[in-house]
């Protein structure tokens, strides 16, 4: 079957099959940003924003994407870059296959949160699992990142 | 996974014919764990185009259709209104964010997970279910229901109800499934206590709840007792996850906080 | 000493290009139409292959290779990434008429895509003859069943390895007489400890991919902690030369030890070589857990002789490990339980360390950070408490009196290698007081110790452990690396160093910004590949600061000698009178840029390349030290506890980027922590992994601790690049005594077995009653 989408702002159709995840679907299009870690909803590796809000794309049927816009960190370049700096500053990178994840929630907590505060912030990215990090740097560098465009 | 077809019906009528056509056909919630238990579908039913994510305020009761995310159910300011909020308080520790922007209510409420952390505070309230075609049940009934239903459940419908209420998820990582979960509402002087995740699906824990709606007030004595018997009346097993002995002292230790709590 | 780039805020190299998206890990790498590679796996934890039948799979429209233990060769090898002759025994076979675990390999298919590759799985039939499996790995010895009875396996030099008893490797070593020690003491306690099979849990599942270049050679991209190992165990088990194999890593999504030994990569090699296509293999996450390493679970039991006045006096400590199905890193890990742990109290009279490693049909355990000294620092640190609290002392005042200072040594060190003896050092840098005070200072510790009642069934406590780690090993870990020099002005680095996550990359670039006086953006690094690197032998026993770090600085102090040499000859000057500050070069009132000297060797006069090449062989392991603190908050009703507070102090010497080490350390802490209170290792009555899942074995979230403070101790380590030691382990080594300390002083309750869980306290909380 075929499903179109608005992908990193263009317009696609992709054949799929009725049982494909949207994971996998962007990975074979070459949409590398995308990560498979669990492939259970468990991990949060895999996050892409669908109508701007984040999913967990490995358990996301690739034909539910219908009509709609599905964006990853391709298409949000600029702002990826500056969160980079943050965590860059407050030595938060280490092997980076959480990173691009955890970026599209961040940009989603942006849009969706006034004024979080810590605990706010925490259990809002709390479904982005790092093991690298120990998240104290992940969650300055936010606190930092959403401070600067108050 | 492997699958023939995927579907969105336009009406419910067609998303019921659909199902009894072929136990193979498999309606979809959020679809966050289908893989997990299904490597096979014939068709994958989509519930998406039949308007049932909305919540509605319908005077003295709010009416939650099934396809509501978690997320949204969890934003929802309507539902933070019933009781003090349990309801929210319960939703936001499953899982994470993107998570609950996928999973859906009803997927919660159908698949009768026995971990649930939502239906036990649903069942500490009023709560209906509504299922196609015109069949209605309390959650408690549906809970004990035994064997397979064709029929499609479309909302959820909670009482209005205000008071004091408690729930408490047990769990070992913040994102853990729960070990034992009480909710526990005081609605205008009558306590509902519900258990659940023992490892089964929540139930009520009647007689706890006789001991203490017979009360005028409630001493501590009378409270150690409903813990006692909450404890006790209902079955609790033992997984990797906790032993019943363990899972039976955190329940009487969190119905007693709790009964203390929306007694005061 | 004052530096510019080394121990300066540095931003990784390569964090802004992977967060970005670019295409950087393997898989991202895997050519497009790679066949794709499944393996059948084992569904019994041992048994015996009697009839195996891939006529169907073959059959499958879209199948082009279906391997069994009948088509691949008949060599024994170790897995495990290490250098050579490796210390572990060559026990695993590609694919064998055994399977010895659930999760085990037993056939391999490769198809045009996923789906025919798992309907191919289910096509091939199995006749299995099952055996009664070994579980219990404390009755593993001398158990009747065998788990490795076959032929055409060996150690490749005495590890203790007798198989037919079920031993994987034995060691044991002794300074002075510990019983007669033991029994002119005036307390001797003995306390047994159990540690858990933990996984790494790194969220990069494992994943190889192979194809043939235009030269016809083996290209291999893997996620690997080591690239030279990988490439030369292919080549000894398949035959075929080194120089027909390149192996590159590429980005690695974590390792942790667990991307320290072979996964799919023969699986790949072998349909590549028949097929002439590329191939690929990931690993489910299921997979992950239960094909891959653990660490290993040990029963370590520990006995600690004092006198009243609190002098150490003896430690005998005798452990068991389970190193599995095979034998991967069995010898070493065991070994470092003792030799990175007993060394802390370094002046007794005495002290004995030894037991063996058994194998069982269990997952396979392997290296993981740490890798044994978070065994035995459970054990060595929680009996130090029990001792304190025999002796009545404060645990702090019993550790200052008896714990290893600067100046010190011990006789361990000397006895003790990796795998083969060790060598004698002096604890050149050792801040360790300073790290127990200034711990105890950050956490509060006067306040707080014991505990606190904070309600009426609250209590806060704090808990703490001491440790000790190692930087690389000497005389056996060597490093290399090359300095090329570019029109222009600027330097191509290529280092075999593995960077898997830590920032090796961006390190080892700053050792050659600083020596060569320039900055990060001029050292474009290039590390892990074969055929264009240097050797390293990769990324473990925390070497690459340490041992890479310092073939970098080697290299790069003799690029500039070239350098001023070449300006020089320019100038016509002496070498002497030219000052070089990295930019330009100066003579007197002469100056010639870099930039210019660069341009005029490539192009114009004398034109040569200049490069550089250096190695190193560390001749010592300087350990890090470190003080780890808790501060937890516990419910002495239901046995519940919370992370409040986790305070590190860490002597690592010279932090090249301060940031980056910080990082190390917290993520270290983090993953103790894991280990310490939430992940449980649960297996079946028949074998089968249940903690398969990140759903079923839990690593900690972002809500899980609620606070970290990571300081480090001012220390200038003379041997290592700028003052630097290593700070890659040694964040994970302190939690689990910490917390099971925090817990005894919570409540009187003693958790001897991983993980402290709210039930084990609740029970012990309960006894009796």
């Amino acid at each position: 079957m075929k499903v179109n989408f608005n992908l990193n702002g263009r317009y696609v159709s992709y054949d799929i099959t009725p049982g494909e995840y949207l994971a996998d679907t962007l990975r074979s299009h070459s949409v590398l940003s995308v990560k498979k870690a669990c492939d259970e909803a468990a991990c949060g590796a895999c996050t892409v924003l669908l109508d701007g809000r984040p999913i967990l794309s490995c358990s996301f049927l690739s034909a539910r994407v219908e009509g709609r816009n599905v964006t990853t960190v391709e298409a949000l370049q600029d702002e990826v870059d500056e969160i980079s700096d943050f965590f860059a500053d407050e030595g938060a990178d280490q092997c980076g296959f959480c990173n691009t994840g955890l970026a599209l929630t961040i940009l989603a907590l942006r849009k969706e949160l006034n004024n979080p505060t810590d605990e706010d912030i925490k259990h809002f990215v709390a479904g982005n699992l790092c093991r690298c990090s120990g998240y104290q740097s992940q969650f300055k560098a936010i606190k930092k990142y959403l401070e600067a465009h108050k | 996974m492997e699958a023939n077809r995927y579907l969105r019906p336009a009406t419910l009528e067609e998303a019921h014919q659909i199902l009894l056509q072929d136990p193979k056909n498999v309606l979809l919630g959020g679809g966050l764990w289908l893989k997990k238990s299904t490597s096979f579908a014939n068709a994958l039913v989509d519930l998406g185009a039949l308007g049932l994510d909305t919540i509605k305020d319908l005077g003295d009761v709010v009416e939650v259709g099934a396809m509501v995310s978690l997320r949204d159910f969890e934003l929802s300011p309507l539902l933070k209104n019933i009781q003090g909020g349990i309801l929210i308080e319960a939703v936001s520790q499953i899982m994470g964010v993107a998570f609950r922007n996928s999973a859906t209510i009803g997927g919660s409420v159908a698949g009768r997970f026995p971990f649930s952390d939502i239906i036990t505070p649903l069942l500490a309230l009023e709560t209906k279910l509504v299922f196609y075609p015109h069949k209605e049940m309390t959650l408690n009934d549906f809970l004990s229901f035994k064997g397979r239903l064709s029929d499609i459940l479309t909302h959820i419908v909670i009482k209005k109800s205000q008071g004091p209420s408690f729930f408490k998820k047990v769990k070992t990582t913040a994102l853990d499934f729960a070990v034992v979960n009480v909710a526990i509402a005081n609605i205008d002087g009558k306590y509902r206590i519900a258990i659940g995740s023992r490892p089964s699906v929540a139930s009520l824990a009647s007689k706890s709840m006789e001991v203490v709606n017979n009360a005028k007030n409630l001493s501590n004595e009378l409270i150690n007792k409903a813990a006692e018997l909450a404890s006790e009346e209902l079955l609790y097993a033992s997984t990797g996850a906790a032993s019943a002995e363990y899972r039976k002292a955190l329940a009487k230790a969190y119905v007693k906080r709790g009964l203390e709590e929306v007694s005061k | 000493m004052k530096t510019k780039v080394v121990n300066q805020k540095t931003p990784s190299v390569d964090g802004k290009g992977i967060m970005m998206g670019r295409p950087a890990f393997t898989d991202d790498l895997a050519e497009a139409n790679s066949l794709i590679v499944k393996v059948l796996r084992s569904p019994h934890a041992f048994a015996k292959i009697k009839k195996i039948d891939v006529s169907k799979a073959k059959a499958l429209t879209g199948v082009e290779v279906v391997l069994t233990h009948h088509d691949v060769p008949r060599k024994s090898f170790t897995r495990a990434g290490q250098g050579y002759p490796e210390p572990s025994p060559h026990d695993k076979f590609i694919l064998d008429e055994y399977v010895r675990y659930v999760g085990d390999e037993v056939a391999c298919v490769a198809a045009i895509n996923e789906s025919i590759a798992d309907q191919a799985l289910k096509l091939i039939e199995v006749e299995y003859e099952v055996l009664e499996p070994v579980l219990d790995y404390e009755t593993a010895y001398e158990n009747k069943n065998i788990i490795h009875p076959e032929d055409g396996i060996h150690e490749m030099f005495p590890i203790g390895f007798e198989p037919k008893k079920n031993v994987a490797a034995a060691y044991d070593m002794h300074v002075g007489d510990v019983e007669d020690a033991l029994s002119k003491c005036d307390v001797v306690i003995d306390e047994t400890y159990y540690t858990q099979a933990q996984a790494h849990a790194m969220l990069e599942p494992h994943t190889a991919n192979a194809r043939l270049d235009y030269h016809n050679r083996l290209v291999i991209y893997t996620a690997t902690q080591t690239p030279y190992h990988v490439r030369r165990i292919i080549s000894q088990t398949l035959d075929m030369p080194i120089s027909k194999i390149r192996v590159i890593k590429p980005r690695v999504g974590g390792g942790f030890g667990g991307k320290q030994a072979i996964h799919g990569e023969f699986f790949v090699s072998l349909v590549t070589l028949k097929t002439k296509k590329p191939s690929k293999m990931i690993y489910s996450r299921q997979e992950v857990f239960e094909s891959s390493y653990t660490r290993h679970p040990m029963r370590i039991r520990m006995r600690l002789g004092a006198m009243k006045d609190g002098t150490l006096k003896a430690i005998d400590c005798y452990s068991l490990s389970d190193t599995g199905a095979y034998g991967e890193h069995a010898l070493t890990v065991f070994m470092i339980t003792g030799s990175k742990v007993l060394p802390l109290y370094n002046k007794v009279d005495a002290v004995r360390f030894g037991g063996r490693v058994v194998y069982t049909n269990h997952v396979s355990a392997g290296a993981y950070r740490g890798y044994g000294a978070i065994q035995g620092n459970f054990a060595l640190e929680s009996a130090i408490d029990v001792l304190a609290k025999r002796l009545n002392i404060d645990p702090l005042e019993l550790r200052r009196k008896n714990m290893m200072e600067e100046g010190e040594t011990s006789p361990i060190f000397a006895i003790m290698g990796e795998g083969t003896e060790g060598t004698a050092m002096d604890m050149d840098t050792c801040k360790l007081r300073y790290c127990l005070d200034r711990g105890a200072e950050l956490i509060g510790w006067k306040d707080k110790y014991p505990f606190v009642k904070v309600g009426p069934n609250k209590v806060r406590a704090v808990g703490m452990a001491i440790a000790m780690q190692g930087s690389g090993i000497p005389y056996i870990d060597m490093a290399a690396a090359t300095i090329k020099l570019n029109d222009d002005g600027f330097y191509n680095l290529t280092v075999g160093a593995t960077d898997i996550g830590q920032g090796s990359d961006t390190v080892i670039t700053q050792i050659v910004a600083e020596a060569l006086m320039t900055s990060v953006d001029k050292v474009i690094i290039y590390s892990s590949d074969t055929d264009l690197t240097p050797f390293d032998v990769g990324a473990y026993a925390s070497s690459t600061t340490y041992v890479s770090g310092n073939a970098a600085l080697k290299a790069a102090l003799k690029m500039k000698s070239m350098l001023i040499k070449e300006a020089a000859n320019y100038l016509n000057s002496k070498e002497e009178e030219v000052v070089f500050d990295g930019e330009k070069f100066t003579s007197k009132d002469k100056v010639l840029t870099l930039s210019d000297l660069a341009n005029r060797l490539y192009y114009n006069e004398n034109q040569h390349q200049l490069t550089a090449t250096e190695s190193y062989v560390g001749h010592k392991s300087p350990p890090p030290f470190m003080a780890g603190y808790v501060e937890i908050e516990l419910d002495t009703e239901t046995g519940e506890y919370d992370i409040l507070h986790y305070v590190s102090v860490v002597d690592c010497g010279v932090t090249i980027n301060p940031m980056l080490a910080k990082g190390q350390v917290e993520g270290g802490i983090v993953q103790g922590l894991g280990m310490a209170c939430f992940e449980d290792v649960k297996y079946s009555n028949r074998g089968k992994l249940n903690s398969n899942s990140f759903l079923y074995y839990k690593i900690p979230s972002m809500l899980d601790v609620k606070k970290l403070t990571t300081e480090f101790a001012e220390s200038f380590e003379e041997s290592g690049p700028y003052g630097a030691k290593s700070v890659g382990e040694i964040g994970i080594d302190t939690p689990p005594a910490a917390i099971a300390n925090a817990v005894a002083n919570a409540t009187g309750v003693r958790i001897n077995k991983l993980p402290v869980t709210p039930e084990k306290i609740f029970q012990g909380l309960n006894k009796g009653k």
